[in-house]
């Protein structure tokens, strides 16, 4: 492996890195989040490093199941479990989410564990973003944006700026702008990078500093340019789904005889691929792209973009099947896999559903379904 | 052409050596601990029943949870498509199989070429697995054999409303301390057991010609039951339906190896 996604891995696999606590020692404060809708220009406007919370190097959820249930999502239990444990002391602040009712439900756990046992840090704000995209919703969520800022320049004593604001969409979307060209570039028969090096990629990008980000990202494409990923006889697939950590999942998939064409999924491509309107008010360019360009079942009202999205995907990256990934008791995967099959026999591409607890068991049986999949969608075409 | 199948599953292990689409040897046998060691000695049995050596085949194919570690296998391959192929080439009109083995059962869909086309497996829990039958037949205290034929007598069948299998078992042990009969509880086994298969096999297109394999397709209880509740008949297979995927495993090293019969 080289240099560049060597370390990138590494970063995908840590918990804490170098370049968090560069920033932090130079005075920049972190704040934790968990879902793409959070809108990490306005924390990075406020002159503060938003870091994607995971559940890396998780191994049990003991302390996590002290607040949760064994029929509660498997990310949130192993995440808190971590916050019990003190993992994520370097954090300055947490922005909780109504992405889904799990993950919603760490914001009254949090604040009970700060009241009852101290769990830092004190700064805990629930932002809510709406589930529809009437122009109502936006309204409501241009609210809860300015909401956000003021509670992080009141809490903070930071001065959030239109023209820091825009700076921060600039550097953003040049992050994405690089995640997209690396994705045209996987549209070739011989990609440059394989699904799990892609899923890493995502999942360091979001554990450090956009500005190191860029840079890493400028890099990595440098490197990949001329690579190419043996392909012969490997199905190109597309991945769906929730959130998804497990590196070694998708090398599974890719082992069975595939590679990992494309992604849209929660720790992975979904907020990788949009971007922000440069030109106009900065808070209502950051309100439209993330209410309404983020493809995410937990939009109600959305299921019809979203197919006519995926379907796009999987014509244009030519891909032979599509996988569906879904965390067990996730409610919003649950409804759209079932729509998705759905749509998979009206379209006529193969789908296969895979269910998982993070970081679980039952590679085994896992690996049977995949490599069966595989057979099948070789003896259908 | 002499080729082999190996098929190394969670609780039995199966080897097959064909010469010229003919059947020469076939085992089976429990697994031992490690998968290598369970395809080890299968074969070992199945080439002293041919009397051959690991040199007389010519190609071996391997399939079942411990199809990777198999060291004289030159290829893996799913016991979803192992069990389409092995019915198949034993009864070319099957185009639907039900495999309950050890640990999962699965519903398959096959072409007209033995091809899986569709297939849904367990992945929630072992309720309607060999395993599941195992526990409940050991709370019952009967041998795991027994199961289909003592079914076979019940008049009253009991109905076990959990579908998990460890509460299946609590509530067959109350069963047995009312005092219920034995042939009654076992009835109430098999009819759970199958239900919970049939419930599975209706994501999949059923399409006539329907054949049970795996260990559990000697139950006769849960056979019987399973064609009640599917409305069909499943096709008396001229091979033991405990060595389809390993029989599987074979004819696709033959395929794939020169001879196409």
């Amino acid at each position: 492996m080289s240099d560049i996604l060597s370390t990138i891995q590494k970063l995908a696999e840590a918990q804490k890195n170098a370049y968090i606590t560069k920033a932090a020692d130079e005075g920049k404060r972190i704040l934790g989040y968990m879902c793409s809708f959070v809108p990490e220009e306005i924390i990075h406007a406020a002159c503060m490093v938003p870091f994607r919370m995971t559940a890396v190097g998780s191994t049990e959820t003991r302390l996590g199941d002290t607040y949760y249930s064994a029929i509660n999502c498997s990310l949130v239990r192993h995440i808190f479990d971590k916050a019990l444990k003190n993992e994520f002391s370097f954090l300055d602040g947490i922005v909780f989410m109504n992405g889904c009712d799990h993950s919603r439900r760490m914001y009254d756990n949090w604040r009970d564990a700060l009241k009852t046992q101290g769990l830092g840090p004190e700064f805990l704000y629930m932002f809510v973003a709406p589930h529809t995209t009437m122009e109502t919703s936006l309204n409501r969520f241009i609210d809860e944006l300015n909401g956000f800022s003021s509670a992080l320049e009141k809490n903070f004593g930071v001065n959030i700026t239109k023209n820091a604001l825009k700076n921060s969409i600039s550097i953003y979307n040049r992050r994405r702008k690089l995640f997209r060209e690396l994705n045209e570039m996987r549209k070739q028969p011989e990609p440059p990078i394989s699904g799990a090096e892609m899923l890493a990629v995502q999942l360091a990008m979001t554990s450090i500093p956009v500005e190191n980000a860029v840079d890493l990202l400028e890099q990595l494409t440098e490197h990949v340019h001329d690579r190419k990923m043996d392909c012969k006889d490997k199905l190109r697939i597309v991945v769906t789904g929730g959130a998804m950590e497990e590196i070694d999942h998708v090398k599974m998939i890719e082992d069975s005889g595939a590679i990992v064409v494309a992604e849209n999924l929660c720790t992975g491509g979904r907020h990788s691929d949009v971007s922000s309107d440069e030109d106009g008010d900065p808070v209502i360019s950051i309100a439209e792209r993330y209410l309404y360009k983020v493809s995410c079942p937990r939009m109600v009202d959305e299921f019809e973009n979203r197919s006519s999205l995926l379907e796009k995907t999987l014509k244009e990256y030519s891909a032979d099947a599509l996988i569906t990934e879904k965390l067990m008791f996730c409610d919003i995967w649950g409804g759209e896999v079932f729509l998705l099959k759905q749509e998979a026999k009206r379209m006529g591409f193969p789908l296969l559903s895979l269910e998982r607890e993070i970081y679980g068991g039952g590679a085994g049986q896992m690996k049977t379904r995949v490599q069966a999949f595989f057979e099948t969608v070789r003896n259908i075409q | 052409m002499i080729v082999a199948g190996c098929d190394v599953g969670s609780l039995t292990a199966e080897a097959v050596i064909i010469k010229d689409s003919k059947i020469l040897a076939s085992k089976i046998m429990g697994v031992r601990a490690t998968a290598e060691k369970s395809a080890i000695c299968v074969m070992d049995l199945a080439l002293a029943q041919a009397g051959l050596d690991y040199s007389d085949i010519d190609a071996c194919y391997s399939t079942g949870y411990g199809r990777q570690a198999i060291p004289f296998s030159q290829k893996n391959i799913s016991e979803i498509s192992c069990h389409g192929m092995g019915a198949y080439w034993a009864d070319n009109s099957i185009r639907t199989i039900v495999d309950i083995g050890g640990q999962d059962c699965k519903v398959i869909s096959i072409d007209e070429k033995g091809l899986v086309q569709e297939f849904i497996m367990n992945d929630k829990c072992a309720a309607g697995t060999g395993r599941c039958l195992e526990v409940l037949a050991k709370a019952l205290d009967v041998e795991l054999h027994q199961l289909g034929p003592l079914s076979q007598k019940a008049r009253k069948p009991i109905s076990l409303t959990n579908k998990c299998s460890i509460f299946m078992e609590l509530e067959v042990m109350q069963h047995v301390y009312k005092k219920r009969r034995l042939r009654d509880i076992a009835a109430g086994i098999n009819n759970a057991v199958a239900k919970r298969v049939v419930s599975l096999s209706r994501s999949v297109p059923l399409k006539p010609g329907f054949a049970i394999t795996g260990g559990v397709s000697k139950n006769v209880g849960v056979v019987s039951r399973m064609e009640k509740l599917l409305g069909v008949q499943f096709t008396q297979l001229s091979v033991d339906p405990q060595i389809i995927g390993a029989l599987g495993a074979a004819i696709f090293a033959q395929k794939e190896n020169g001879n196409h019969d």
